[in-house]
């Protein structure tokens, strides 16, 4: 079965950085992710938003790069939003707590609504 | 390992229990999502659905994820054996690496989020806690040169935990 490498495209909405995840977020992602984040926290928004829409498989090392991000938006005070996650990987982000300091919103829509008005 | 189950008693369980699969996968980064869709497709007659499986899925994975990665230490050679069974209303699978010394006897707890965001501690570690969360029992064994992590699922009434 072949591993379906992560892309990633970052382009920028009113009041938010939006990251297009496509893809696995696996240990071959983390290249990938970092750099599109560096790219995303470069256009001076407070608020980054990764969109789920195209990923179908995060694992256990996936979830340790989300919380690498997660802790370079803290310490440099911005927010991170995640949306378009399946009902599965919502889940999971309720378990892990990731859903504690990471907002989860069902569409891109209500994360950008949030995001414009916070 | 002995079974303390008397004879009769075994040999009435092994009666119920019924083979679905036994395969193995070479150990090498990636190929979790190939033991994941093996056993999701062996379970196929067992009506296990949506969510249920979705959770079955993900445990299979970070098992053999772990097997691979710290009993076989990745070494493509060096196979990660599967098997799965079912025995009245338990699904179980049984995944075996080559890992030597103890089995960790502890595991599964929930891991610190916050030391990790922190920087107090690395961000990995989630694996354990997400097969723990994801089945209804996770046990560990194993002697010199095995480990065996076995999952079980109750197939009641929701088909799954």
């Amino acid at each position: 079965m072949a591993v379906r490498h992560l892309s990633v495209e970052v382009r920028l909405e009113p009041a938010v950085a939006v990251l297009d995840l496509m893809g696995e977020i696996n240990g071959f992602a983390e290249e990938a992710l970092n750099t599109a984040y560096a790219e995303a926290d470069a256009k001076d928004t407070k608020t980054i938003l990764l969109n789920f829409e195209g990923v179908d498989y995060i694992n256990s090392t996936g979830i340790a790069l989300i919380v690498g991000l997660l802790a370079k938006a803290r310490a440099s005070h911005k927010r991170l939003l995640a949306c378009n996650l399946s009902e599965h990987y919502v889940e999971i982000f309720n378990i892990t707590r990731l859903s504690d300091f990471m907002s989860v919103f069902p569409d891109e829509e209500s994360a950008v609504i949030e995001a414009s008005v916070s | 390992m002995s079974d303390p189950k008397p004879r009769a008693a075994r040999t009435e369980a092994h009666m119920r229990r019924r083979l679905l699969a036994e395969f193995s996968v070479p150990s090498e980064p990636g190929n979790e999502r190939l033991a994941m869709a093996r056993v999701a497709e062996a379970i196929g007659e067992l009506e296990v659905r949506g969510e249920n499986l979705e959770r079955l899925k993900t445990a299979v994975a970070e098992a053999t994820m772990n097997a691979m990665e710290h009993g076989n230490k990745y070494r493509a050679e060096v196979p990660v054996e599967v098997v799965v069974l079912v025995e009245d209303q338990d699904l179980m699978v049984r995944i075996t690496d080559r890992g030597s010394g103890p089995p960790p006897s502890r595991g599964g707890n929930a891991p610190d989020l916050e030391a990790k965001l922190e920087g107090m501690q690395t961000p990995r570690g989630w694996g354990l806690f997400l097969i723990k969360s994801m089945v209804d029992e996770m046990s560990i064994t194993g002697d010199d040169g095995h480990h065996t992590i076995e999952l079980v699922v109750r197939l009641g009434a929701e088909g799954g935990k």
